[in-house]
């Protein structure tokens, strides 16, 4: 006796509901087994009203499953003979009713909660009549030792068997002499043991590692995994649990073929960008996200709200979302309710932040950086800047001790970096009634950046109903909301102000500036720095004003699911996706002691005192409708979608400042008196949509999809908007043929094959008009006046970029599916990529038009792979996953593109760094004379550069492709180990194969008054060091060719880090369940805790292509509780 | 009931799809909906002032920036790459400025050539003859100074006069410079004609006729053209409308902008329009005033220093000079913001640069502009200017007639100078003149366009530099077979292969 064979169920019932079905009862069951919890009885509690007239008894089971939670399991011979059954029941208790409808059959029933088999009556009768055979008995355990009641004991090749009782134990009579029995258990991989001379035979069960069953979330609608053809990648929740994720963008980081770059650790601010495959455009390269179906901000999903994760990879997967699926589509599903009584989850941890990594060889003496200075002007042929006097007042007063304040060594990155709480708190209530499923969750997260006075505070809601209000209708809603309040520094760490923030006066400050002075206030400087004329001091800039950003964003969806005859459901959704924001800057007069003259003085060179405030709303509607049907007829499986979709996106802002504040304490607009400002405007685009899907397999054999969308997008002119995106895939269930059935060891092979178009629509609204700007305005006699000016040229015959993928991947499961790989093999070409061009400056010096300009290849592959098995008592599993992604430019007719230090250019890379190769320092007059002219006052210690046109001059035209700001690498790997109830689990995450140029403070000596890094003290080019690493000391802008973009200063950016590691605890059932606990688990959880990297002076987790540096990405260790009643 | 929801649902659905990718911007006009109007027209000309105020064109810091490539001044800081300059290493790409001015220029020629094709299309109903006239003569005018602005750094570049248009002004060669000039001269006599000698208040600030004249005496006078930049700078004398403010110092202070001696100037609002003068002259010291600069104003009796008669005092430097010297350079033991100047208030040369500072003498300022706070005007074309153009103009073309000694006489005048010995030859008179220029338009960026007309760069920019000690602290290199124009920027070459590289230059 065995569960009934999906492919028959698969048939029988919508395959969607039945999908679901069975991927709520594989986990239930998991559940039951490993945590022995006592079944509470649905079937106790359940009544049920059901009308039978002449019917069969697979038509009965059908209506009981129908109307309930119940999945009946059954073997098909058993049933085929029954006699047609009628008769009607009012809120009856399951068992009665199979008591009822049974009882004219030779069979019976076993109840596992919401699990019914159907089992022969004469099942457990011992035929006692022939001795010649023997009996058997045991216990059927699971791999935590639990015992598995409701497993079925077959004797291969018959239908005699029985099913364990309560504690897990079965006893066989009469078995022949060369049985092999079948233990089976639904969502466990069946074993066979011969029973050979052995009287008692104890089987341990394994649940299916890889659910086959596992359903798949894909474009409107889910798929089983194992029916899949397409590319789609799958987060582990595994992985992602318990992990002190702040911002749910993280959550993608490890999974195949992605590459999550966090470049800033702000609280509140720290949503990494996304790359699914390489970049296939110059314009926006981010994934289209969807909640729930939805278009939706990532940063803005609870991350413990999220059930699963798709991330679509292939057009096969994707075309169905056409012109915005490019780059690759993100699916979240969020948390449902399941019926039966209120379930209550709480999980919450607390922990503690710190810096993950900072420049460790800073010059934080005073002295030795002056006399560096002094050297490096020396070098330079000027007069130094600190005379002997100052240094020997200054040596004697550090010696003294006595004046700290004023002859201080200051590390700065030890004054503004701290060890940063964060809690974070979730509670979710859930349940359901018969025909009503809910789930509330309520999320607080409470962090401080590690950044003195940076905080963030989210508070997070999400409502999911779903209602089948009557048998044909079903009415659901979801409701999320959050609310995330973060606070800085008014003079920002990642932008706006001079020399790149906050974070850049940090990374500029100097050993003789102090944080405070003796009398607690905050210090000024006292030797004076030229280039660093003003001390804004750090200390106090992160104290003193504010910049809080304020946002809401709201995801309110309705859907109305209504069952149409012919076996069609017509769905409807409409929602809406609101957001607001508003931010403020409240730029503080900040009052600074000199440490020597006492002198108190305001901070100079920062922004006026006054308030800046910007409001954004963001206002994006959507209303999409579906139809899906699907029939089985004989071996073969049809589905087909079709949709029409409309979303329209609404933004605006409005900004206004204000000066002459009386201090700095009321930051209100109205509170200010002079120089008021204001600006605002507001755009508006929208999408429609005509979409559809139709799937066809054979047998489960041999799989076809194909889907098309046809879009309209409002950002082109009339005659551009429409576009088709077509894809179609294939799959080859190799396993499933006859000729693979005995080979034993390969438990799941497929092979699939993707071929598809999709599109990439976003770029500036009306970038297809040539528009006139406005506030292009002047002044006269002090009064302004307003100008307008055409400021850029358009190509009105702009369209979308289309991205053409190919895709072949091979999935297989060994060794009953305990090791499981994927193997993709990819090929993406973008044609018709957007991208401004660069115009002469001649032709009015206009930003260029977004053009169709060229295209550009991603080739790759991607492995991923899963083992598990145990040792005893000891079950572990080890996983890993690579992409390998080759970016080309393929054609650009010819153009070259220039941004800033990079290139974009036919044959190399997007965006790839472009500058001298370096070969060496100079190491005296003659090699100097000997060589290509650099320029005037090139000289002994000077980098040397290679002359690659020959012409004996070295100018940009001997520049060259020096670095790639895309990974040619993503890789990942998890391991887990678990014993009894211990379980300790990691996961690695590493880019290789990219680079990037840093030019901000610190990455020269001495630039423009910033610090110095040791190695530029120490094996910087002198006559009596030729041989040292660095050229020779001069300050930033005292050499301008040696720090000119050269392959000497591409850092490599490769690093691998150790994003979590988790040692968890789940406490024995029990244990708990006498306090009223279903579950409890304890763990402790290190994140970003070790990171292998050569790029030092910033974490190698950087925005690439910035100058500056980010506010730093934190370490963290907490200590958190999950429990559920 | 649910054949009502349904029905419902799908009535929504097309209720909401009619015509919905039909959408219009709503900030920003399309050239479809621009310059229907007088009020457009008069946006565009804005817009074409606004240019002048642009990255690194004449943008108030900028303009004084070019102080830092003269003897007059050092950066230490290579502010828009102004030290390279100096030092002559400057390349195709290195300068930002060479970058920004090139772009910004042709901003503004842009701006204006749209204005001149298209204001014909506005109807009569809409816009007067005599506006539509003014508004051409202006831009020309305004593109007669980004024209001469380009003309003087890079020598000739593309002559576009028509509106920005991608497909046939992209590929444009250089022309000749001859052919620039004479483009400008031309804007600049068809903008005279038409604009007026002044405005009411609200336009004050437009160009004018004056300012026509001045712009054509400048660029003639850059050009060599002795005869005619005497003329055009005679003619703007000669309208009487302008005469010298009564003190040095205050033509630059805020409360008198727009003074009796402005021709034209660059006009700022805090916080609208602003710039970083204060603090970069003052606290950023990026303007450092060198002892070439100091040692050449000459003392008040008229007598230069190095003259033993002069009554100089190595000792006691800075008493006795002209008048002028004190309303320009901040010195150690200057009264300046009601502080006396210590040496190392302006820790590079231990000089600060006054003009284009607001702060007073004996005043302790109630607060310190930082970046970007500053909104005092640049005066582009000033009085005392045309009186030295014509001066030198005169001089060139006929000799140290009386007219040469009547115009030099009010600038000594009003710095209480004693005028001009008569019967000074030309070659002195012209050494006389030269001196004057430099000392009177000190810190206002002209004499870097002085010793390059001049030809004398390659002299006085090869050179050491002193600080106020005496103490060498730098050299400075100018090569004259290259150093006399600027390169063609690298991106305009990438942008347009029939760009032809200055001489001496790499890409």
């Amino acid at each position: 006796m065995k569960k009934n064979d999906p492919k028959q169920r698969h048939r029988r019932c919508p395959a969607l509901r039945k999908m679901l079905k069975i991927m709520k009862l594989t986990t239930l069951l998991f559940f039951i087994a490993l945590f022995q919890v006592s079944a509470k009885s649905y079937s106790q509690e359940t009544k049920l009203s059901l009308k039978f007239e002449n019917e069969t008894l697979e038509n009965v089971f059908s209506k009981i499953e129908a109307n309930s939670e119940f999945s009946i399991f059954y073997k098909n011979d058993l049933i085929k003979n029954s006699k047609e059954v009628t008769g009607e029941f009012k809120d009856v208790l399951i068992i009665n009713i199979l008591d009822e409808v049974l009882k004219s059959e030779n069979l019976t029933y076993n109840i596992k909660d919401k699990l019914i088999m159907i089992v022969p009556k004469d099942i457990n009768k011992i035929n006692i009549s022939d001795q010649q055979q023997k009996s058997v008995s045991g216990k059927v355990t699971d791999q935590t030792g639990a015992s598995v009641p409701g497993a079925s004991v077959v004797i291969k090749g018959t239908t005699t068997g029985v099913i364990t009782d309560n504690n897990g134990n079965y006893s066989l009579t009469n078995i022949p002499a060369n049985a092999i029995l079948q233990f089976s258990f639904v969502g466990m991989k069946m074993q066979e043991v011969k029973v050979g001379t052995q009287t008692s035979v104890n089987v341990s069960l394994t649940e299916e590692s890889i659910g086959l069953e596992e359903v798949v979330a894909i474009g409107y609608g889910v798929q089983k995994r194992v029916n899949l053809t397409g590319s789609i990648a799958t987060v582990d929740k595994k992985n992602l649990e318990n992990r002190p994720i702040t911002n749910s963008t993280m959550a993608l980081q490890g999974a195949t073929g992605v590459y999550v770059n966090q470049t800033s650790g702000r609280p509140g601010a720290d949503a990494g960008t996304i790359r699914i495959r390489g970049i296939g455009t110059m314009s926006d390269a981010n994934p289209l996200v969807l909640v729930d179906g939805i278009e939706y901000d990532l940063r803005d999903v609870n991350p413990s709200d999220i059930e699963s994760i798709s991330i679509l990879k292939d057009a096969a997967s994707s075309a169905i979302y056409g012109n915005r699926a490019a780059n690759g589509v993100v699916l979240i599903k969020t948390k449902t309710g399941q019926k039966g009584s209120l379930k209550v989850d709480y999980n919450t941890y607390i922990g503690s932040q710190s810096i993950m990594q900072v420049p460790d060889n800073i010059v934080t003496n005073a002295v030795e950086y002056m006399e560096g200075k002094n050297r490096a002007l020396t070098n330079e042929g000027k007069p130094i800047e600190y005379a002997q006097t100052l240094l020997d007042d200054y040596k004697a007063g550090v010696t003294a001790g006595t004046d700290p304040w004023k002859y201080a060594n200051t590390n700065w990155m030890n004054v503004m970096f701290k060890n940063a709480p964060i809690q974070e708190h979730n509670l979710r209530f859930s349940g359901g009634s018969e025909r009503t499923i809910f789930s509330a969750s309520l999320g607080y997260l409470d962090q401080d950046g590690i950044l003195l006075n940076t905080y963030a505070k989210k508070y997070s809601i999400n409502i999911n109903l779903a209602s089948e209000v009557t048998k044909s209708v079903k009415i659901g809603a979801n409701l999320m909301s959050n609310y995330w309040i973060n606070t800085e520094s008014g003079y920002t760490t990642n932008d706006g102000n001079g020399e790149g923030g906050l974070m850049g006066l940090i990374y500029r400050g100097l050993p003789m500036q102090a944080p405070l002075a003796k009398d607690g206030t905050y210090a000024d400087q006292w030797v004076r720095v030229p280039g660093h004329n003003f001390f804004r001091n750090p200390y106090a800039l992160a104290y003193e004003g504010s910049h809080t950003n304020k946002s809401q964003r709201t995801l309110a969806s309705v859907y109305i699911e209504f069952k149409l005859p012919f076996n069609i459901l017509y769905k409807v959704t409409g929602s809406a996706n609101l957001y607001f924001m508003n931010e403020k800057f409240a730029n503080p007069v900040i009052n600074l002691t000199n440490t020597s003259t006492g002198v108190i003085s305001p901070m100079g060179n920062i922004p006026a005192r006054g308030v800046i405030q910007r409001n954004f709303n963001n206002l994006n509607l959507t209303n999409f409708h579906t139809l899906n049907w699907s029939k089985g007829i004989g071996d073969n499986a049809l589905s087909a979608l079709l949709g029409f979709s409309i979303e329209t996106f609404e933004s605006s802002n409005f900004s206004a400042q204000n000066q002459g504040y009386l201090g700095n304490e009321l930051t209100e607009l109205s509170a200010g008196s002079t120089n008021p400002l204001v600006s605002g405007t507001s755009a508006k685009s929208s999408l429609m949509s005509y979409f559809g899907r139709v799937n066809y397999g054979y047998k489960s054999k041999y799989l076809f999809e194909g889907n098309f969308r046809y879009d309209g997008s409002s950002r082109f002119s009339k005659g551009n908007q429409w576009g088709l995106f077509p894809s179609v895939s294939v799959g080859w269930r190799i396993n499933e043929e006859g000729f693979m059935k005995d080979i034993k060891q390969i438990s799941n092979l497929k092979f699939r094959a993707s071929w598809g178009q999709l599109g990439n629509q976003m770029i500036a609204l009306f970038s297809y008009v040539d528009a006139v700007s406005i506030g292009q305005n002047y002044n006269f006699n002090n009064t302004v006046v307003s100008g307008a000016a055409i400021t850029s040229v358009s190509d009105p015959k702009i369209s979308w970029e289309t991205t053409t993928m190919t895709n072949i991947g091979l999935d297989g499961g060994l060794f009953n599916n305990s090791l499981t790989f994927g193997i993709d093999v990819f090929n993406n070409l973008t044609t018709g990529i957007l991208r401004q061009i660069q115009i002469p400056a001649q032709v009015g010096n206009l930003g260029g038009p977004f053009k169709n300009i060229g295209s550009v290849s991603n080739k790759g592959f991607e492995i991923s792979g899963q083992y598990s098995n145990r040792i005893g008592q000891v079950k572990y599993n080890l996983g890993g996953n690579l992409m390998r992604v080759k970016n080309n430019v393929e054609n650009l007719n010819g153009q070259i593109y220039y941004t800033g230090n990079r290139i974009t250019k036919e044959g190399d890379p997007i965006d790839s760094f472009f500058g001298l190769e370096a070969i060496g320092i100079f190491k005296s007059v003659e090699e100097v004379a000997s060589s290509p002219v650099q320029n005037s006052i090139t000289r002994p210690g000077d980098l040397k550069f290679k002359d690659l046109d020959g012409n004996k001059i070295i100018d940009n035209n001997d520049r060259k492709v020096i670095g790639s700001v895309i990974p040619s690498y993503t890789y990942g790997f998890n391991l887990g180990v678990e014993y009894k109830n211990f379980e300790l689990t990691a996961f690695f995450q590493g880019v290789s194969g990219l680079n990037t140029i840093y030019t901000g403070n610190l990455s020269k000596p001495y630039n423009n008054g910033a610090g110095v890094t040791r190695n530029w003290l120490t094996d910087s080019w002198t006559p009596e060091n030729p041989d040292a690493k660095l050229p020779i000391l001069t300050t930033g802008s005292g050499n301008p060719f040696n720090f000119q973009t050269s392959s000497f200063w591409v850092s490599n950016a490769s690093y691998l880090r150790m994003k979590n590691i988790q040692l968890s605890y789940n406490f024995p059932v029990n244990l708990i369940k006498h306090v009223g606990l279903n579950s409890l688990k304890i763990y402790a959880n290190a994140l970003n805790y070790l990171t292998f990297s050569k790029f030092k002076l910033t974490d190698p987790e950087r925005l690439l292509t910035k100058d500056g540096v980010d506010y730093p990405n934190a370490k963290t260790l907490t200590l958190g509780v999950n429990l559920s009643f | 009931m649910e054949k009502y929801i349904l029905t419902i649902c799908l009535g929504l659905t097309f209720l909401s799809c009619t015509s919905i990718l039909d959408i219009e911007p709503t900030d920003r006009f399309t050239e479809e909906t621009f310059f229907k109007t007088k009020e457009h027209a008069e946006a565009a000309v804005n817009a074409t002032y606004a240019s002048l105020l642009g990255n690194s064109l004449l943008s108030g810091s900028n303009a004084i920036f070019f102080e830092d490539a003269t003897p007059n001044a050092y950066t230490y800081q290579n502010n828009n790459g102004f030290d390279y300059i100096a030092t002559g290493i400057q390349d195709a790409a290195n300068s930002s400025v060479i970058n920004n001015c090139w772009g910004q220029c042709y901003a503004g020629i842009g701006r204006a050539n749209t204005l001149l094709s298209k204001i014909e299309s506005i109807p009569v109903t809409s816009i007067s003859d005599a506006l539509k006239k003014r508004f051409i003569a202006e831009s020309k005018f305004l593109r007669a100074v980004f024209y001469t602005q380009l003309w003087a750094l890079y020598g000739g570049v593309p002559l576009i006069l028509d509106a920005p248009d991608f497909e046939k002004q992209a590929n444009l060669p250089r022309n000749s410079a001859d052919e620039i000039l004479s483009q400008i001269i031309k804007d600049l006599d068809e903008a005279a004609v038409e604009l007026p000698t002044s405005y009411a208040v609200v336009d004050k600030g437009r160009a004018t006729k004056g300012a026509a004249y001045a712009m054509k005496a400048r660029a003639l006078l850059w050009a060599g053209k002795w005869t005619e930049a005497a003329t055009a700078a005679k003619s703007v004398i000669d309208m009487k409308a302008y005469t010298l403010f009564p003190d040095s110092r205050g033509t630059f202070f805020f409360e008198n902008e727009g003074n009796s001696e402005v021709i034209f100037d660059l006009q700022y609002k805090f916080p609208e329009f602003v710039h970083s003068m204060d603090i970069i002259l003052d606290a950023f010291n990026t303007v450092a005033p060198l002892a070439d600069l100091v040692n050449d104003f000459y003392m008040a009796n008229g007598k230069p220093i190095i003259d033993p008669t002069s009554g100089y005092d190595a000792k006691n430097p800075y008493v006795n000079r002209d008048l002028r010297f004190y309303a320009s350079i901040n010195y150690p033991g200057a009264k300046y913001k009601g502080a006396t100047v210590s040496p190392t208030t302006y820790p590079r040369t231990g000089y600060g640069q006054k003009k284009y500072t607001i702060y007073k003498d004996n005043e302790v300022p109630a607060a310190i502009k930082a970046d970007n706070q500053s909104e005092l005007n640049y005066i582009f074309l000033r009085y005392a200017d045309i009186l030295l153009m014509y001066a030198e103009a005169q001089n060139e073309a006929v000799g140290p007639d009386q007219s040469v000694y009547d115009a030099l006489k009010l600038i000594r005048l009003r710095a209480k100078m004693p005028e001009f010995m008569p019967g000074l030859t030309k070659e002195q008179m012209r050494q006389e003149i030269r001196h004057e220029r430099r000392i009177e338009l000190a810190g206002e960026g002209m004499y870097y366009f002085d010793i390059r007309r001049w030809r004398t760069a390659e002299v006085v920019m090869n050179a050491d530099i002193f600080n106020y000690l005496g103490v060498k602290f730098g050299t400075r290199k100018f090569n004259k077979d290259r150093d006399y124009l600027w390169p063609i920027p690298t991106i305009a070459l990438q942008t347009n292969s029939a760009l032809v590289q200055n001489p001496g230059y790499g890409k």
